[in-house]
């Protein structure tokens, strides 16, 4: 590495620190009010996975719930998928992710998460957006007519991304946080 | 003494024929008194028949059913009245059909208002909101989705949620419209949010909402 290009990439690094340093920091309670929103759209994200999941919802309503979901991720996320019949984790995009929950082979699915909460606490970065990492653990529950039922909790990390936008309503500019789900990663499977 | 029994005898006779032309005059006074009642009898039932067929009557159904029912009593043999009679009868009878119709329509709206009164009343957004919220019934949820969207100029209206408010700074959620709320109120089962502010249009119908963190 020549001179001059350690010296752009000094400038680089600078500006980036300039740029992190000149946005205005949040008050605590706004940052508190971010910190509830990004876990609220945690919480939302497992009630729609529970609705998609269960045999009872209508097909339209799965898939207008698919939709619904599917608004809460940022672009090509993945979702882990484990099971207690195999070691490894498979990722898929989250639209087929959904897909396969809605049709997956039992006659009755029962899905609850708990114990949401965050494990690594939203920090802003140096482009502004604000990232942490929410925990939550999943309760899996699918049975079959002829009285298979398989039972497993995992645990799950899941990348949250919130940035301030701005958007035109009816002529007045709306400042507002969007929260953006990033990958899911399964960080442990137990049976029951 | 034969004379004078002559003369009994002739009077006798003659009061005899005096009173059997006597009898007969009353008897054809009597039948012509019987066909002018008659005939007045038909032309009262023929006035009170078309009277019915007319909507001006101001009776009630139940009494105008009455008075057909008298008229027919009266078994009047004649051709008109009893072509009238047929005209009011089904004039009647689908008289009949329709009030029981708006019958069956006021009781069910009776128990329906019933049913939202035992349910809180709602009338406002807010009672809604929490309705759709509480509800373990899809189709429940979309009718009440629909009423409420009633509210709206469209269902493309627009809903900021506010979740933190500092001094002149307000933070907002990302904007969505009310059919996408209030089908979030039906997918997660609660209602987070309060009314902080609404806009109306001229027809009275909301064009922006605002709500805010409870």
């Amino acid at each position: 590495m020549n001179k001059s290009n350690i010296f752009l990439s000094l400038l680089l690094i600078f500006g980036v620190a300039i740029s992190a340093l000149a946005q205005p920091e949040i008050s605590p309670e706004r940052k508190q009010a971010i910190d509830s929103l990004a876990l609220e759209k945690v919480k939302d994200l497992g009630k729609y996975i529970s609705i998609i999941g269960n045999k009872d919802t209508p097909f339209s309503e799965a898939n207008r719930v698919i939709d619904r979901a599917l608004e809460l991720f940022a672009d090509d996320s993945q979702m882990g998928v484990s099971s207690l019949n195999r070691t490894e984790i498979e990722y898929y995009g989250v639209r087929e992710y959904f897909q396969r929950l809605m049709a997956l082979n039992y006659d009755r699915v029962k899905i609850d998460w708990f114990n949401i909460q965050y494990i690594s606490d939203l920090v802003r970065q140096p482009d502004g957006r604000y990232v942490g990492v929410i925990t939550v653990y999943q309760r899996f529950t699918g049975e079959t007519d002829d009285g298979m039922k398989y039972v497993d909790t995992t645990k799950k990390d899941i990348t949250v991304y919130v940035e301030r936008k701005q958007t035109q309503i009816q002529g007045r500019v709306i400042g507002f946080w969007d929260v953006l789900l990033g990958d899911i990663r399964v960080t442990e499977t137990k049976p029951g | 003494m034969k004379s004078l029994n002559k003369i009994l005898i002739l009077v006798f006779i003659v009061a005899i024929s005096a009173g059997e032309y006597s009898c007969k005059s009353q008897k054809k006074i009597a039948a012509e008194e019987a066909a002018a009642a008659t005939a007045r009898k038909i032309a009262k039932a023929k006035a009170d028949l078309e009277m019915l067929l007319g909507d001006n009557t101001g009776l009630s159904l139940d009494e105008k059913e009455s008075r057909l029912k008298v008229i027919k009593d009266m078994n009047i043999e004649d051709a008109e009245v009893q072509d009238l009679i047929t005209k009011v009868e089904d004039k009647l009878s689908r008289e009949r059909e329709a009030q029981m119709a708006k019958e069956r329509a006021e009781k069910l709206a009776r128990e329906r208002e019933e049913q939202l009164k035992k349910e809180g009343g709602p009338k406002g957004l807010n009672d809604y909101f929490n309705m759709i919220a509480n509800s373990s019934n899809l189709a429940t949820s979309n009718r009440y989705i629909n009423e409420a969207l009633g509210q709206f100029a469209s269902e493309d209206t627009p809903v900021l949620i506010i979740i933190s408010k500092s001094g002149n700074t307000v933070d907002y959620d990302r904007p969505t419209t009310i059919r996408r709320y209030l089908e979030y109120l039906k997918d997660q089962k609660v209602n987070r949010n309060k009314i902080e502010n609404v806009v109306y249009d001229a027809n009275g119908k909301i064009t922006e909402l605002e709500l805010i963190k409870k």
